[in-house]
């Protein structure tokens, strides 16, 4: 097959026009066209288009959650792009997450947006001995939203509910948690890498109801990625939105504001907490959820500060 | 000594199916069937009472059957063709007021079955995934159905407080789907083009039609206490669901869905109640572990499957518009 100058292929996409007119012409149906006229081009771009057609036919896999594993892997190389690129991302600990079974992982949170759930997720991907996606909760808000609501699931992100932590916990699902919620992605610059309070231990009742061992995960960079200097109540208001962010370059510079500044980052998985031990009955003792609770931030605090001097330098 | 069972609304598709089922079984000694419109089939040995359940009336038909069973299949889950809301309230809520009334003057009751709806939970975008039975009242009931669904809820409850020898069994139904329904559903998928809310992949739930009739027949025969989800096992996103259905979708802007449909009516749109609106938007699924466990009714269909079925039978296929809407359009 001829090929047009340089390095793209004019020769192929013309035919491959041309066979889409004639199916059309044929009688075919948009979709049957397109599949019929394939055949023209190069075989990678032709698996290409051939997977898109399909999932246009609604053939492709969900689970009962919505999570779509080849979606997942499509959007994949742009989270690869910005855990090595953009954030020069560097894992340790990866062999600590189980790599079967059920576990939950329990990271600090900061920087408005899930960054930091991604990259998590990127790094267990790329590192771990058997890569697994993780399952992670997210802000209820973020459901009530258009188009950000429909991505989500697909990815894996589920609403922050115990019973949905819970079920998948039982499905033997690796979930990741973020016990400081909005009190830790909606903190001030300045309370930088102090771990906010940890709800009411819930994340600790549904390990021990589970069965589940704890993996506390500390996150280093994802605090400077949009500085948070204010907030404004009206607009949060006006939006329904738990707070509204005011950063150096947000809402100063619109939606070009909200492209992360690109800090240095450093993701550790600390060892796994055994809590099978304890037998699910122990999830009603008040004493022991906090006590362990506490132990768990202490890890990750502990850890934050470790990760930090060994950063050094927060954007270099 | 058989069973004696009585079936209200036995005039709609699974009212007539489930008298068929029963009828058919050894152990059954006599059936009854109470509605205004006459069963959809001939069945041999059904008694059919032509009565109306918003009548006080039945306070003395239903004693006088001397039935052990009362299957409570008459509440209307869609403002149809030719049935106002207002109606639709009545028949749902005056109906099994009556209805449970009556059941206190009959001595001989040992069970009650209610088909109830999943719309008790609603459709909410924060909700978990998988509604549990306890969690019925989790949030404000938001539509006028939801409320009517919460009265009966009530009025189930009460009832079964005060008469602990017998048994009460409340199924809540998911949206049936299947070839032989005319469900709103179904007339959603039957349609041209299809509107969706702009941004919008719900994960929805339905029941399959023969798995719905397994579920109260099963519970017919052997009622367990309190709720029982019905639905079938797995979820499906809308738009996987309108891609394998190869429709055309509408997708719409929250605000200008109501106007656009009210519209489109006109041009052969399907009415979309208010529930129907926030299951498209936010969807809702239930857990079915008490429904194949203790029921023993496991569904044989998962909702994928259920959708297919439905999509390889009616390929193609429009459903008309019953000659009740077009003579008033409500």
């Amino acid at each position: 097959m001829d090929r047009g100058p340089g390095f793209l292929p004019i020769g192929p996409a013309l035919s491959f026009v041309r066979h889409v007119r004639e199916g059309m012409e044929a009688g075919r149906d948009p979709l049957s066209a397109l599949a019929g006229a394939a055949g023209a081009l190069p075989s990678d771009l032709q698996t290409v288009l051939d997977r898109a057609i399909a999932r246009f036919r609604g053939e492709y896999h969900e689970d009962e959650w919505g999570f779509d594993e080849e979606f997942t892997e499509t959007v994949l190389p742009f989270f690869d792009l910005l855990y090595d690129r953009w954030w020069r991302v560097e894992t340790t600990g990866a062999r600590n997450v189980p790599s079967h079974g059920r576990a939950l992982l329990v990271a600090n949170h900061a920087g408005i947006l899930p960054w930091d759930a991604t990259m998590m997720s990127v790094g267990l991907l790329r590192e771990a001995p058997l890569p697994r996606y993780p399952r992670f909760l997210v802000l209820n808000w973020a459901f009530t939203l258009p188009y950000i609501s429909a991505f989500l699931p697909k990815v894996g992100g589920v609403v922050a509910s115990p019973y949905n932590a819970m079920r998948l916990l039982e499905q033997d699902e690796l979930v990741a948690v973020f016990p400081e919620g909005v009190k830790g992605a909606g903190k001030d610059f300045k309370d930088r890498y102090r771990l906010q309070r940890f709800g009411r231990g819930g994340f600790v009742e549904m390990a021990l109801h589970t069965g589940s061992p704890i993996v506390p995960v500390a996150i280093v960079g994802s605090e400077e990625i949009y500085p948070k200097i204010g907030s404004s109540d009206t607009l949060a208001r006006a939006m329904g939105a738990p707070y509204f962010p005011i950063t150096p370059t947000f809402p100063l510079l619109g939606p070009l504001g909200m492209v992360p500044l690109p800090s240095k980052w450093r993701i550790e998985y600390c060892e796994p907490i055994d809590l099978s031990g304890y037998g699910p009955d122990a999830a009603e003792d008040r004493t022991l959820v906090f006590e362990l609770s506490e132990r768990v931030r202490d890890t990750i605090q502990a850890k934050v500060y470790e990760n930090l001097v060994a950063r050094g330098s927060a954007f270099i | 000594m058989g069973r004696r069972i009585l079936i209200t609304g036995v005039g709609s598709h699974m009212g007539t199916e489930l008298a068929r089922r029963l009828c058919a079984a050894s152990d059954v000694e006599y059936v009854a069937g109470l509605d205004t419109r006459p069963p959809r089939a001939t069945i041999e040995g059904l008694d059919f009472i032509d009565a109306d359940i918003r009548n006080p009336l039945i306070g003395k038909l239903i004693p006088a059957a001397e039935v052990d069973t009362v299957v409570h299949n008459q509440i209307v889950r869609q403002p149809g063709p030719g049935l106002s809301p207002q109606q639709m309230h009545d028949i749902n809520v005056i109906g099994s007021l009556q209805l449970l009334a009556a059941c206190e003057k009959s001595g001989s009751l040992r069970a009650i079955v209610i088909r109830g709806s999943a719309g008790i939970y609603g459709s909410e975008p924060n909700a978990p995934q998988f509604f549990t039975e306890e969690m019925a009242r989790l949030y404000p009931l938001r539509t006028r159905f939801q409320r009517d669904i919460g009265e009966i809820e009530n009025y189930f409850e009460t009832f079964s407080r005060r008469h602990p020898r017998v048994t009460c069994t409340m199924l809540r139904y998911q949206p049936a789907i299947g070839p032989a329904l005319d469900t709103q559903v179904v007339r959603y998928l039957s349609q041209a083009l299809v509107p969706t809310y702009l941004g919008f992949d719900p994960r929805l739930q339905f029941v399959h039609e023969s798995d719905g009739l397994d579920a109260l027949v099963a519970a017919a025969r052997n009622p367990v206490r309190g709720a029982v989800n019905v639905a079938a096992e797995g979820t499906i996103g809308l738009t996987r669901m309108l891609r394998l259905a190869g429709k055309m979708t509408l997708p719409l802007a929250p605000q200008l869905f109501v106007p656009v449909v009210n519209a489109g009516r006109r041009a052969g749109m399907s009415k979309i109640s208010p529930d129907f609106r926030r299951l498209l938007r936010y969807g809702r699924c239930v857990d079915t572990s008490r429904l194949s466990d203790e029921l023993g009714a496991a569904p044989k269909y998962t909702t994928e499957k259920a959708v297919c079925d439905w999509i390889a039978t009616n390929s193609g296929r429009r459903l008309a518009p019953s000659v009740r809407e077009m003579v008033t359009p409500s």
